[in-house]
């Protein structure tokens, strides 16, 4: 908007006179009406400090006021920019000189833009505040330019009126009233600077100024700061800048589930089967209830009363499962829970867990899969087995692989170990369930929308009931999608107990107990088909999956390996008969590499059996193996977008010295000394085609897959996204504000995201949520899509306002921070005028605008097909990373512990839009994996019982037992992303393969095949003495 | 040998400074002093990620020393001096610890992070120059399941180095 104004007036002076005082900055500035104080810049440019003020509070704000032209003594041309209280102006003001007679005649014009918060308050009726500015200028300069007693009157008239922009708006609230004449007696204003007398009496309280303010003020005020340096990078995109999220974090000033108190909280504390497979007898609450301080229990029996089991995503026999929150007749595995107690605080409500009685009838506990295929004891009567799923991968022609095989290797059992990637906080809520009947949760939970998706069935309600939303979380890796059970208790105990909230925080014990294990699994009766060449040209297996006591959203984990089908090789014949079942184990969870791990896991140890059985090195075996033209596609029908895993492992066995271990290798085996040197090959493949969900149930609603972006200019011109996803730790706030900063021409400091996620937002779809390596993919394409499309409404609004064309228009950064401007010309719009525009000032906007609201959501889907159910064949993912990675390991002779001596990682994700971001991804998935390898094993009994249960026996990985990588990088972006990136989160378990390979070499002589991903010193030790399962192998040559 | 019953015992009046401000409260003589700073004080900057005293996430800084916070009862800590993660940073700005997590990417969910910042800043008090064998052993109490500590160990030295430019 640019509003113009003109007119004249005479003055009894000579025109070479008025040119004088009108063409000299620092004659003219002190006429402008609220004059301060000023500052010569150069000879044309002043900077000036003008007050303005409104109520008690008046501040001084800055002005930069130019000679633009002067032409004696025909022409004076000023030029001012300066901002005011959430606002600014642009001002333009011209006076030409005419000689009439004794006097002066002097034409003005004046044009101005004023934008900002200011607008806000003053509704449509912008114009005549801005008539009123220039009008009092000019009445200043009428009056700079007349004899006294003419300013006298002056004067006098316009002391009544509210003047200035300011007061005129306070004017209008109500707010400003004339002021009391003379105000200041004994410092009386000087005359020059009249407006001053209007800014009514000096206040009373004392002004808060930035730099006095408290330091926890200062403090806030400087807590979404990120870095403006883009070391380099052309765009925001690409340059390793450090996070937004980062200086809460760092401050502690974090919001984590545990965090949110307040003071009528109530909180739970659940009693848990100590018991693997027990059938519930009797449950006395009495003794608890007592106990001062608790308000209730809640048990099995009274959730069954009031909810239907969750829904489940398998089909039959698996879908006959009734799967409540809590145990109803019997618990089916240790730490499930029984009884919940809500108390006014977290130690009654431990204590009264503790006194309530239970009585149990110990069942036969099913604690292998082996066990579970027998069905003696069965967990879920309701299905009569403990088979959940069960369905056959063929592809390509076995038989004929097998027949002209040159090499056959068979390899009885390999097993993959139950570990999770526990991360610090553990699972957790704050529920409540009010008496309108609205659900709230805010909780750790990462994939939101599928828990509301099973939760709001359950409970009878409709899902907008149902608002789930986080602020931080304390890491996920895919663990916590599944903590609705938990949630669905919690907001059960508030609706009993009237609305309260009731925050429920699991201790670590409950967490390595019943707060989700990544799946285990066992591959049975492998054989492999190899030419002459040592090339694989087939291979068939059974695979045995262990979901613990419920499925919930492990059926998918049946088809998701499958993405990753023939792992990193070119074998074309694959059958993969697969069968999951149900043990009495903690239910298994997806985590970080979720169901792919596992089979690349299998795919690699099969690799590197053949090498050995073959005597071909295992660099040399994958030189003959890997896939090497890209885009690929799978014999399933996946496609490997891009990559190159040769100079992967080429830039690997550069980065580790391979040729020098090689030889150390040798000197080491003269002194008797075990050193192995193990390489793993991983994919982590990124962007789920949901379709694959019904590959395992064709009745499963779901298929492609989708995320979300809202994107708006708030009503004062900041730059607010919303995202569905949940982030963890992965530092979305940064890559969003990288991605919109480029789009819209502007800095990632003034892209406000959202921390966490809130489904009130309405930024959400049913695929929703932080898992699956996506972010970079559908995450960021659904921040792209809006910043495009926020971008066109930008371009037709700014033309409208600018009155120019979208195609004349650029974006920039301006004094009000990002701004519209037409090169060239003097034209510019700040994007806080635009938003003030649509959101509090749009009289006469015209029709063709009506759709422009500068607030935009968009739903970002990769284009997916859905799969053929029957071939099992289609495109299940959109992006493949790859990792390749080279450990080196000593066990030592008499303890057995493997030591790690030297690892090395090269990752490739496409195009890296925060490569700090994607490093620290890299290092975490590759701890995940050596601790894992190494130390972390969730290891049952025989009657059920969790022996490692607390982190003193699930050892996390440490810093002392963490080795020194050594990381290299390189980019093949992905052709089918729009912006050449792929996934990363999950890295693909990489270390448990190459953990595997390297203690394999080391105990090459020794005769024992390394079938298991657990090498622990007590694992390895067991292995080399006979105890526990061994693999064994059988090696037909049958070239002639 | 009379009662075996649970009961509720006086609650005990403790005074502890922290960060610098001294706090009077009574309190139950088995809340924990990571229950107090978080509950009583509402500094939920200091986390709690385990019960055994493994992970370090409720590290804090006792009369000088890092301790965990969940292994003490908070009326241990009588007359004491605690800071915490929220005392680190001044009027200044952000300690130089903080700064070099942030620059060098050594938290990403940042749960661990204040409990390893007062573990590191405790270290670098004593040893001004440590070498990565100090720090891994002086972290090693303080678990990460996010960052697999290579960008710590960098943050720690890249603070400490600007700490004794200082
Ligand atoms: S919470 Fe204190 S050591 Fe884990
Ligand atoms: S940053 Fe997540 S636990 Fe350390």
């Amino acid at each position: 908007m640019e509003m113009k104004f003109d007119g004249e007036f005479s003055v009894a002076i000579p025109r070479q006179e008025a040119f004088e005082l009108l063409s000299d900055p620092q004659k003219f500035a002190p006429l402008l009406p609220t004059f301060h104080s000023m500052e010569m810049k150069d000879e044309k440019t002043a900077n000036l400090k003008v007050k303005v003020g409104i109520g008690r509070i008046y501040g001084v704000a800055s002005t930069e006021l130019t000679l633009e032209a002067a032409e004696a003594p025909l022409r004076a041309e000023y030029v001012g920019r300066g901002k005011v209280m959430g606002g600014a102006y642009n001002m333009i003001a011209a006076f030409d000189l005419e000689d009439a007679g004794d006097e002066t005649l002097i034409r003005w014009s004046g044009e101005t833009q004023i934008y900002g918060k200011v607008l806000s308050l003053a509704g449509g009726s912008m114009r005549g505040y801005a008539e009123a500015e220039i009008n009092r200028l000019i009445g200043s300069l009428q009056l700079a330019l007349s004899s006294e007693a003419e300013a006298a009157a002056i004067l006098a008239a316009r002391a009544a009126q509210p003047q200035g922009l300011w007061q005129k708006l306070l004017a209008l609230l109500g707010l400003w009233s004339p002021p009391e004449v003379p105000v200041l007696a004994s410092e009386p204003e000087p005359q020059e600077k009249p407006a001053l007398r209007l800014l009514a009496k000096p206040p009373t309280r004392k002004v808060l100024k930035a730099d006095e303010a408290p330091s926890t003020l200062g403090k806030i005020a400087a807590a979404d700061s990120i870095e403006m340096d883009r070391k380099g990078s052309e765009s925001w995109v690409g340059s390793p800048l450090r996070r937004k999220e980062d200086s809460r974090l760092v401050r502690g000033n974090g919001l984590f589930v545990d965090d949110l108190q307040t003071s009528d909280m109530l909180h739970l504390a659940m009693v848990r089967s100590p018991y693997a497979h027990a059938r519930i007898l009797s449950i006395d609450v009495s003794e608890a209830q007592a106990l001062p301080g608790v308000i209730t229990t809640l048990t099995g029996a009274e959730i069954a009363a009031v909810m239907e089991p969750y829904m489940q995503i398998g089909p039959e026999p698996g879908a006959s499962i009734q799967d409540y929150p809590m145990a109803v007749d019997k618990a089916i595995y240790q730490g499930e829970p029984v009884v919940a107690v809500i108390a006014e605080t977290p130690r009654i409500a431990a204590d009264a867990a503790e006194l309530v009685e239970v009585d149990y009838e110990v069942l036969e506990a099913v604690m292998s899969v082996e066990a579970a295929a027998e069905d003696k004891s069965i967990l879920h009567p309701g299905s009569g087995t403990n088979k959940v799923w069960e369905g056959v991968y063929e592809y390509g022609d076995l038989d004929a692989a097998f027949a002209e095989a040159a090499h056959i290797v068979k390899i009885d059992r390999l097993h993959f170990h139950r570990f999770s990637s526990t991360p610090l906080e553990t699972n957790g809520c704050v529920a409540s369930w009010d008496n309108r009947g609205e659900i709230e949760f805010f909780s750790t939970n990462t994939f939101p929308t599928i828990g509301m998706q099973m939760m709001a069935p359950a409970l009878g309600v409709s899902i907008d009931k149902i608002r789930c939303r986080s602020h931080d979380i304390g890491g996920s890796f895919g663990n916590k999608i599944t903590s609705y059970p938990g949630m669905t208790i919690a907001a059960l105990a508030s609706r009993k107990v009237g609305g309260q909230q009731v925050k429920w925080i699991e201790t670590r014990n409950e967490n390595l107990l019943a707060g989700g294990h990544g799946g285990e699994r066992t591959f049975l009766d492998t054989e492999v088909a190899l030419d002459a060449n040592g090339v694989i040209t087939a291979v068939r297996s059974r695979h045995l999956d262990d979901c613990g006591a419920f499925p919930r959203y492990e059926p998918l984990g049946c088809v998701i390996w499958s993405q990753v089908l023939p792992g990193s090789l070119k074998v074309r014949n694959l059958r993969i008969d697969f069968r999951q079942y149900a043990t009495n184990k903690c239910p298994a969870v997806p985590n970080r590499g979720y169901s792919r791990l596992q089979h690349l896991w299998f795919m690699e140890r099969v690799l590197d059996i053949c090498g050995h059985q073959l005597g071909i090195p295992t660099d040399e075996m994958r030189r003959r193996n890997y896939i090497d033209e890209f885009p690929y596609t799978t014999p399933n029908g996946c496609v490997y977008d891009s990559g190159d895993y040769h100079q992967m492992l080429d830039t690997a066995k550069a980065l580790i010295g391979w040729d020098d271990w090689k030889e150390k290798q040798r000197q080491a085996r003269e002194e008797g000394r075990w050193l192995g040197i193990g390489i793993g090959t991983t994919l982590d493949s990124g962007t789920n085609n949901f379709g694959q969900a019904q590959i395992v149930n064709p009745d499963a609603p779901f298929s492609g897959n989708s995320e979300v972006c809202t994107l708006k200019i708030d009503i004062d011109g900041s730059i607010v996204a919303s995202l569905g996803t949940v982030p963890s730790g992965q530092g979305h706030e940064t890559a969003t504000a990288q991605v919109v900063a480029d789009e819209l021409g502007l800095g990632p400091d003034l892209v406000h995201v959202r921390p966490g996620t809130d489904t009130a937002r309405n930024s959400h779809t049913g695929h929703s949520g932080t898992y699956a390596s996506q972010f970079a993919v559908t995450g960021l394409g659904a921040v792209h899509g809006a910043a495009v499309k926020l971008k066109k409404e930008i371009l037709r609004l700014g033309a409208h306002a600018l009155q120019a064309e979208e195609e004349e228009l650029e974006f920039g950064m301006g004094e009000m921070g990002a701004q519209l401007t037409v090169p060239g010309t003097e034209k510019a719009i700040p994007f806080m005028y635009l938003a003030n525009i649509v959101n509090t000032n749009n009289a006469g906007l015209p029709d063709e605008l009506d759709d422009v609201s500068l607030n935009v959501r968009y739903v970002f889907r990769p284009k997916f097909e859905l799969p053929d159910l029957e071939k099992k064949y289609g495109n299940l993912t959109l992006t493949y990373a790859a990792q390749v990675h080279i450990a080196v390991v000593e066990v030592d002779k008499y303890t057995c512990q493997p030591r790690i001596l030297g690892y090395a990682v090269v990752d490739d994700c496409g195009k890296q839009i925060n490569p700090k971001i994607v490093e620290g991804q890299v290092h975490g998935a590759t701890a995940h994996g050596i601790g894992a390898a190494i130390m972390e094993n969730y290891l049952y009994d025989e009657g059920g019982n969790l022996m490692t249960s607390s982190f003193s026996d699930y050892t996390p990985i440490t810093a002392l037992n963490m080795p020194d990588l050594t990381c290299a990088s390189q980019e093949s972006p992905s052709p089918f992303t729009f912006n050449g990136a792929k996934g990363c989160g999950e890295g693909g378990g990489a270390p448990l393969h190459t953990i595997s390979a390297a203690v394999q070499d080391a105990l090459v002589a020794e005769g024992v095949i390394v079938g298991d991903t657990f090498n622990s010193a007590t694992a390895i030790f067991e292995l080399l003495h006979g105890k526990g399962s061994r693999s064994s192998v059988e090696h037909q040559s049958l070239a002639g | 040998m009379s009662e075996t019953k649970p009961e509720f015992v006086e609650a005990v009046d403790i005074e502890i400074t922290v960060n610098g401000k001294s706090y009077q409260r009574s309190v139950e003589p088995r809340m924990l002093l990571v229950e107090f700073l978080r509950e009583e004080l509402r500094l939920t900057g200091t986390h709690i990620g385990c019960d055994t005293s493994y992970c370090g996430a409720c590290t804090i800084r006792l009369d000088g020393d890092a301790v965990k916070s969940c292994t003490l009862f908070a009326v241990q800590a009588d007359g004491a001096k605690v800071a915490t993660v929220e005392g680190l940073a001044t009027e200044a700005g952000l300690h130089p610890l903080q700064k070099a997590f942030s620059e060098h990417h050594g938290l990403q969910c940042g749960y661990c992070t204040p409990g390893m910042l007062m573990s590191a800043s405790a270290l670098l008090d004593e040893i001004p120059n440590p070498s990565d064998k100090d720090i891994k052993k002086r972290i090693a109490g303080n678990v990460c399941r996010c960052t697999g500590y290579q960008n710590i160990i960098k943050s720690v030295h890249a603070a400490a180095n600007e700490l004794r430019e200082a």
